[in-house]
């Protein structure tokens, strides 16, 4: 016997509210970026706390990702040699002399390098493609969100004829002897190979009656504290000025 | 700026075929630490840009495919991507300005655009390093000497040398850049219609 409670539907749950949207990710890094190339050198380490405090509540994973090996390869070559190659060297440290202007300077590219890495692995982690291709659509760019989604779409396709055209030009013989034209016409095949894909998206899409001006811009995502947060990466910017 | 549905997709596949050459040679030519990678890549970049603004010939149209290219690249994976991000945005606005004064596309127009947009991986260190990461001028002023001293064999003293050796190679390449587009461009429309033609370069 069917139960009556089985027949009835099942109540649809409300799409939980994000707090933060699109807009608010947008704000946040904007907000960061721009704080700590205008925060001036001698309080850089206060607003470095701030901002990693707030890049780690906001993208939590981005503070993990920057500690892998290759981050940590990468952040030492870029902060060893001015230590010993920017002013003159003044002091050692178990005799090994260094430059105490070049370490200063050294600790400040560190601090603004780790601001920058976590807020733009956070941003990048935190956002969708489409969300991105939405605002800027609505900043100008009609139509951007078709194109990317045709580009998206195109990669695998374009990285594969790309592939295929190098190999065989390379299995016939075609870089030994004359490499500059050889070169020429990978380009023209390639190139050809991606206009003749065009033409078929093309057709495609007028085929399903796409039109550009009549084409909703994709939709973006919303959150009920965008504004504040908008206000507040407003304040965090004018505080790096005036403090 | 409004383009036609032909016209968007032929700018989305241009511009993801620079993301793509971002994404796969840029990111190796960064991992092996080639010299000079950046000028290689953004001659490659501005070839495609120019290619694609000979097929769709309105203002805009570079930096719509700088703008695919860029948001490509935002979501590759990888290192960090913040510069080659503004490198890929500032050859396609640099490029954008010089083909839009031009107004009329011609082989001289896209050797300016292409060295103008080539010469921007020279001088982009000077403005996000001290902007983005704290650096001083003179931090990447030794680092520019000291790549003339390394791949050019002058000796860093010989500062101006130095600069203008460089210069020179990037508008070169630049240019040589540019008149291939331009070239190859031309080739692209004969060839796309009429399938059957004896291609001479």
């Amino acid at each position: 016997m069917i139960k009556q409670k089985s027949t009835n539907l099942p109540v649809e749950s409300q799409p939980e509210q994000l707090r933060l949207g699109t807009i608010s990710y947008v704000a946040i890094f904007l907000g960061l970026i721009f704080g700590v190339m205008l925060a001036p050198a001698d309080r850089l380490w206060m607003f470095a706390i701030v901002y990693l405090i707030v890049a780690g509540i906001v993208f939590p994973i981005s503070l993990k990702r920057i500690l892998r090996l290759k981050m940590l390869i990468l952040w030492i070559i870029f902060i060893v040699p001015p230590i010993f190659f920017l002013g003159e060297i003044d002091r050692s440290i178990w005799g090994i002399g260094y430059s105490s202007e070049g370490a200063l300077a050294s600790l400040q590219f560190a601090i603004r390098l780790l601001v920058v890495l976590v807020t733009v692995n956070g941003f990048t982690a935190a956002i969708d493609i489409v969300s991105v291709a939405g605002m800027m659509e609505r900043f100008g760019m009609q139509g951007l969100g078709f194109s990317l989604g045709v580009a998206l779409n195109l990669l695998p396709t374009l990285q594969q004829s790309s592939l295929n055209t190098w190999h065989s030009l390379r299995m016939r013989g075609g870089l030994r002897h004359q490499r500059w034209r050889g070169l020429q016409l990978f380009i023209i095949t390639v190139m050809t190979n991606t206009l003749r894909r065009a033409e078929e998206i093309a057709l495609a899409a007028e085929g399903r009656g796409f039109s550009p001006e009549h084409s909703r811009p994709l939709p973006m995502k919303k959150g009920t504290w965008d504004q504040f947060v908008i206000i507040g990466a407003i304040l965090s910017i004018i505080c790096a000025i005036i403090i | 700026m409004k383009f036609k549905t032909r016209e968007l997709v032929t700018l989305a596949v241009f511009g993801a075929l620079w993301g793509l050459d971002e994404i796969s040679v840029g990111a190796l030519l960064k991992s092996l630490n080639v010299p000079f990678s950046g000028m290689f890549l953004a001659a490659i970049g501005l070839l495609i840009l120019m290619i694609g603004r000979i097929f769709v010939p309105h203002k805009g149209s570079s930096v719509f495919i700088g703008a695919i290219a860029t948001i490509l690249k935002l979501f590759s994976l990888g290192g960090p991507v913040i510069g080659p991000m503004i490198g890929i945005m500032g050859e396609a606005i640099i490029a954008e300005i010089v083909l839009s004064i031009a107004q009329k596309p011609s082989r001289l127009s896209f050797i300016l655009a292409g060295a103008a947009g080539v010469f921007w991986p020279l001088i982009q260190p000077f403005i996000t390093g001290p902007l983005l990461f704290g650096l001083s001028l003179f931090s990447v002023w030794l680092d520019l000497l000291d790549i003339g001293n390394r791949f050019l064999g002058l000796d860093t003293s010989a500062a101006l040398w130095i600069v203008l050796a460089l210069i020179a190679i990037y508008w070169i390449v630049g240019g040589i850049a540019g008149w291939l587009a331009w070239d190859i461009g031309h080739i692209l429309q004969v060839r796309l219609r009429r399938d059957t033609i004896d291609v001479t370069l």
